[in-house]
């Protein structure tokens, strides 16, 4: 009785074994770099609003401050989303016959609010405070971007745990006067021992104690 | 470091007791050594799938979830925000307000705050400025929050089953109002509910002017009618009585369960407690009781008894004291006791005080009064006033209108009294009746009993939904305002009562406003500002009943004496009670105190017919037997239930539970005992009890928490306390424990939490259960469940015997995660989800957890909580609005613990650090609750606080410190303070 195996079926075991392991191990490592990738974490999608409202318009060429319709910030955990009284308290006076704020106008007079595309989504689980994070010295820009560059306004932070928790574990480099929370252009000092000083300074200042036990973000 | 085996944290057993102390059980099982603890750590089954769930459909949907996972992994759906149209001024989102209100039960309101997390009522707190509640809160003003999200409520209004809006039922009203006027109101009547609401009380004027010969009842199943009767046989008139126990050094309770039930149990448990501190002069309590209640159990000396036969004793104590002439032959033992009770008063005179209880006939009430007098304790220790409540509620009612329905004499009934058709008399089949009222209209939160035989159903909002005001026992007034919009249609006894008098469209917040804009005469611009100065504080100044001094009447009390039945020496005597989850049934519907175990048994979701070893030997019956209690031709089935310390010869039988209508939690629950009472009667002699076959599974929350016989819940009497403080007893239990760590030191933090629990003040009453259940969206699990021993309160309190089974000494003690500094839970957690916080939380992160259960098997206190299933597989939309938005809401799979309320800790910290300030005051639900202020939580870097002061306490020692732990959570002995004469 001639062999069962021709002696090729010897490379073809052992190919198999490598292929299974490489298509195993290429998944994950597939997984961990997708998980990576802008696409996955949400990144540089430009969220299309029922409204189109441009944060450029409104940041840069009329000098609106962050705080004015995002009222909350400064004293809550949520920032606030401006409500349609609010876009009327300046559109009942400009731009009041404008077609593209029709849905505005709609919603005030039938009393049915704006349902926005969240942009920024956080896990039920973890809790974010915007008010304890501005009255120690950070900035708008730090989380949320260039917001006065965007048009429709986009995720630039992954958001995930390993990026809050580099700041957690080091906050003195993205700390900025408190006067400067909601500018967009503000800049540490150029010559790395001054922006060091300005950093050591703040964090005294300012008592910043940023913690890191889980509870601080899940309970 | 010390080789491992010399550790005392590996030893197998724990130090024994030094000899002479007495031995704690749980429960008569374990008494007669069918220990829980031999069946081992958990019930039969506990880990088991429920049945419906064979394997294969398990994996089906194993298999479905996998692959849905993997889809839904890719992104996150993508939420939407939702805007205010019109921003309220006061909005902050996300903030926590605060609003006061009042919550009236019976009539007799509480002073509360409710929190609302945007817009929406989320947790109920007392009221620190409101007298009766002084911040704390009972396990039903915490149960109101559930019922106000129920979907089983009432929605709408209808006539003989077509829908009427609320514009056709004013309508229609003012019809059969009209109807009414023309022969003044001889064919109408009104069954309320008690209640002291002013505006109500002009209300109910106006109607009585209006139609002159209209018959206004004030009726409930739990009334205070017998003391209001003893008050009228004392002093001529009846009077509300406002007992005051801060300064009591002697109090006798007469069947009186005054640390629990209506009124005034938060005001009477704080100042009770208060004196229960060897450091100050304690008080001492005896208590003369037939089933052992959360009083008898708080007692120094419990004198077990019928509640027939308490009359005997408060006569053989009263006349010791020479109140009245002779003395009742008691047993021996009972006389002893009697004399002794009554040296104790008269040494304390002035200081003492005798309380009767709502059960106990009017006589009782009259000869409390007239001791109380004798020992000069009027005005010191009690007082006396005004009667709050408009009008006097009686059981008489029920049959007088049943007479009436018979006679064809009535056409319309208006009736806002809770249930009638389910808690009226035996005698009486009011639900038959009810269908020959061409026009009975019941106003109700939710469709019961009673409504299914009216031809008018009309739903009632909550509280927190509706205007109003309200009076506390002491006379003080609340508003009642709305925390948000009625969740449906419906409205409120104000508005229904304003209807008859053509006034139902100005809403019930024009009539309170006018009466008190009338009150006050104040003009217009002033009252708006006053009117806002008592909605924020809660209360009304002024409003307090003055104090009177009536004359007792002592002829009158020793005539209605001698009226008294005498005790009936042979047979079974039925004794019912108002139960500690549902009251009289009204919070029936209430998954929350369905689940809450009896302070005493620990049964959840049942009533049983708890009887004394000694009877249940004499009847040949043994715990979950089916037995047929029978009074003359009516009787009820109900599974017995052995209760150490009952007393012999008598059955007790809670009210509130076995209906037959209602939503899916209260239908089926438990045996009904309304067929059995006559109207207001709480004791019936000649009760025949017939041994059954069938059997009755209880879930008991007690048999689970087995504790191997380990010193735990710890007591002393005040005279060994006070020669040598225990005797150095404690100093084993507690201090650092010889342990294999470096022990991480805490002292550098500005905080590390800690807490308190001092138990010669808890008196188990469970509301720190209830607080904690909705302050954490603790879900409910059912009965099936809780047999399997899966209750998933964070807090518990557990309640040990210790004596004889015939009059056991109670201790009562409420366990949560104790926050060990070296915790066990920590080392066997495969994924770091359990972790210790830089300020010495035990920290439990749920989307970490991947629901080994290792920690909750390592942890020796068996404080963790494990989701076996989703408890909340679909949670109706209303619902939602419960859950505390600062907390996470657990699914399937993942393990829970208490926190010290980790989310108020970091809630204060974010407040104080943004305002650049130092965390300052932390309360925990559970200590918010605590009528007794037994629970203090703090921060123990503070040398200052109350929680550091009490960890140094002499008292202080740990729970199984033998282990090394090392908890954070301290515990204080409890010390009695018994009689020496009764020793």
């Amino acid at each position: 009785m001639s062999a069962l195996f021709k002696p090729s079926a010897n490379f073809y075991a052992r190919f198999s074994l490598v292929l299974v392991a490489a298509v195993a191990g290429g998944g994950l490592l597939g997984l961990w770099g997708y998980w990576r990738t802008p696409y996955a974490q949400g990144l540089q999608e430009e969220i299309v609003q029922p409204v189109l409202f441009d944060h450029r318009h409104h940041v840069v060429d009329d000098l609106v401050d962050c705080r004015y319709c995002h009222f909350n910030a400064e004293r809550g955990a949520s920032a606030g989303i401006p409500s349609t009284e609010m876009c009327l308290n300046c559109h009942s006076q400009v731009w009041n016959k404008s077609p593209k704020l029709e849905p505005v106008r709609r919603s005030y007079f039938t009393g049915t609010p704006i349902e926005w595309n969240r942009v920024h989504q956080l896990p039920d689980f973890t809790y974010f405070n915007h008010s304890i994070h501005l009255g120690k010295g950070i900035g708008c820009v730090t989380c949320h971007g260039r917001v006065d560059e965007m048009a429709a306004v986009t995720k630039v932070a992954s958001l995930q745990m390993s990026w809050c928790l580099e700041c957690h574990r080091n906050p003195a480099p993205n700390l900025r006067p408190r006067d400067q929370i909601t500018s967009m252009t503000w800049q540490p000092p150029a010559d790395p021992a001054a922006a060091q000083l300005l950093a050591t300074e703040l964090m005294k200042s300012y008592d910043v104690h940023s913690r890191v036990s889980c509870t601080t973000c899940h309970r | 470091m010390p080789p491992m085996k010399s550790l005392p944290v590996i030893q197998d057993h724990a130090a024994p007791r030094p000899p002479g102390h007495r031995s704690l059980w749980q429960s008569v099982e374990e008494l007669e050594a069918r220990s829980s603890a031999s069946r081992g750590e958990f019930a039969a089954g506990a880990s088991e799938v429920p049945p419906e769930m064979s394997r294969r459909s398990f994996m089906q949907i194993l298999g479905a979830s996998a692959a849905l996972g993997g889809l839904a992994a890719c992104q996150p759906p993508r939420e939407k925000i939702v805007p205010f149209v019109h921003e309220p001024p006061e909005d902050r989102p996300g903030k926590r307000f605060h609003y006061a209100t009042a919550l009236a039960l019976d009539g007799y309101a509480t002073g509360l705050l409710v929190g609302s997390a945007d817009g929406r009522p989320v947790k109920v707190e007392g009221n620190p400025a409101h007298p009766t509640s002084q911040g704390a809160s009972s396990t039903w003003d915490q149960g109101a929050l559930l019922d106000l999200y129920d979907p089983a409520r009432a929605r709408g209004y209808s006539r003989a089953g077509n829908p009427l809006s609320w514009r056709g039922l004013l309508a229609e009203i003012q019809k059969l109002a009209r109807g009414h006027e023309v022969d003044g109101g001889a064919r109408l009547a009104f069954l309320l509910a008690p209640d002291a609401s002013p505006t109500q009380a002009g209300l109910v004027r106006q109607i009585r002017a209006r139609f002159p010969k209209a018959r206004v009842h004030a009726w409930a199943p739990v009334t205070e009618e017998n003391a209001a009767e003893g008050a009228r046989i004392a002093f001529g008139r009846p009077l509300d009585v406002q007992p005051s126990l801060e300064q009591a050094r002697a109090i006798l309770s007469l069947d009186a369960d005054f640390l629990s039930g209506q009124g005034d149990s938060l005001r009477l448990t704080r100042e009770f407690a208060r004196r229960r501190d060897p450091a100050g002069e304690m008080s001492r309590l005896y208590v003369a009781e037939p089933a052992m209640t959360i009083t008898g159990a708080s007692a120094d000396h419990r004198f077990r008894m019928r509640g027939s036969e308490v009359a005997a004793f408060a006569r053989a104590v009263a006349a010791h004291l020479g109140v009245v002439p002779v003395a009742p032959a008691l047993s021996p033992e009972l006389s002893r006791a009697a004399k002794a009770v009554a040296a104790d008063l008269a040494a304390n005179r002035g200081r003492s005080i005798v309380l009767a209880g709502v059960r106990q006939p009017p006589a009782v009430h009259a000869l409390a009064h007239a001791v109380n007098a004798a020992l000069g304790n009027v005005g010191a220790t009690v007082r006396y006033s005004r009667p709050v409540l408009s009008d006097a509620p009686s059981s008489s009612a029920l049959p007088a209108l049943a007479k009436e329905i018979e006679g064809g004499k009535i056409d319309t009934l208006v009736i806002t009294a809770w249930n009638p058709v389910h808690a009226s008399p035996a005698a009486i089949d009011l639900g038959a009746l009810l269908a020959r009222v061409p026009n009975a209209l019941y106003l109700s939160l939710r469709e019961d009993e009673t409504s299914r035989r009216c031809s008018w159903k009309v739903a009632q909002s909550h509280p927190f939904e509706s205007w109003g005001d309200a009076r506390s026992r002491d006379g003080v007034a609340s508003l009642v305002q709305p925390l948000i919009a009625p969740l449906y249609e419906s409205t409120t006894a104000l508005d229904l009562l304003a209807a008859f008098v053509d006034a139902g469209d100005r809403g019930a917040l024009r009539h309170v406003k006018g009466h008190w804009a009338a009150t006050s005469g104040l003009d217009p611009v002033s009252f708006e500002a006053q009117w806002e100065r008592w909605l924020r504080q809660g209360i009304i100044p002024g409003t307090a009943e003055p104090a009177e001094t009536p004359a007792v009447d002592v002829a009158g009390v020793a005539a209605a004496l001698g009226r008294l039945p005498g005790a009936k020496g042979e047979g079974l005597e039925l004794e019912l009670a108002p139960s500690y989850g549902l009251f009289d049934g009204r919070f029936a519907n209430n998954a929350w105190l369905q689940e809450l175990p009896d302070p005493i048994t620990k049964v959840s979701w049942d009533n049983a017919a708890y009887v004394s070893e000694a009877t249940a030997k004499a009847l040949g019956v043994e715990g979950g037997q089916v037995v047929t209690l029978s009074i003359g031709k009516r009787s009820v089935q109900a599974p017995v239930m052995v209760m150490p310390g009952h007393a012999d010869d008598a059955v007790t039988l809670a009210i509130g539970y076995g209906r037959t209508d209602g939503s899916a939690v209260s239908k089926g629950v438990g045996v009904n005992a309304y067929p059995l009472r006559d109207a207001g009667a709480w004791f019936a002699p000649g009760l025949a009890v017939a041994a059954g076959k069938g059997r009755h599974k209880f879930a008991v929350a007690q048999g689970h928490f087995a504790m191997e016989g380990r010193p735990l819940a710890l007591d002393f009497s005040a005279k060994e306390w006070k020669h040598d403080q225990g005797g150095g007893e404690l100093d084993h239990l507690r201090g650092m424990p010889a342990t294999a760590q470096v022990p991480v030191d805490y002292s550098k933090q500005e905080c590390s939490w800690g807490m308190a629990v001092d138990l010669s003040k808890c008196t188990g009453c469970n509301a720190c259960v209830i607080a904690c259940q909705e302050e954490n969206n603790i879900a409910t699990v059912g009965k099936e469940q809780v047999a399997k021993g899966r209750i998933m309160h964070w807090i518990r309190t557990d309640r040990y015997f210790s004596g004889p089974a015939a009059s056991p000494e109670t201790i009562t003690q409420p366990v949560m995660c104790q926050q060990c500094e070296t915790a066990p839970c920590e080392y066997v957690c495969p994924v770091n989800a359990t972790v210790h916080s830089d300020e010495g939380l035990n920290e439990m992160v749920y989307n970490r957890c991947v629901g080994t259960r290792y920690c909750s098997n390592n942890c020796p206190y068996k404080v963790r909580r494990f989701n076996f299933l989703n408890w909340r597989p679909e949670v109706p939309d209303v619902e939602t609005l419960l859950f505390n938005p600062d907390v996470t809401v657990r699914s399937r799979g993942v393990m829970e613990k208490c926190t010290y309320c980790v989310q108020r800790i970091e809630g204060a910290r974010i407040d104080a650090r943004t305002g650049g300030k130092k965390i300052g005051f932390v309360q925990t639900a559970c200590q918010q609750s605590c009528p007794a202020e037994a629970i203090v939580f703090g921060n123990l870097n503070d040398p200052k606080s109350r929680v550091k002061q009490l960890h140094e306490d002499a008292r202080r020692y740990d729970l199984l410190h033998e282990l090394g732990t090392r908890p954070r959570t301290a515990y204080l002995v409890k010390i009695r303070n018994p009689n020496p004469d009764l020793a």
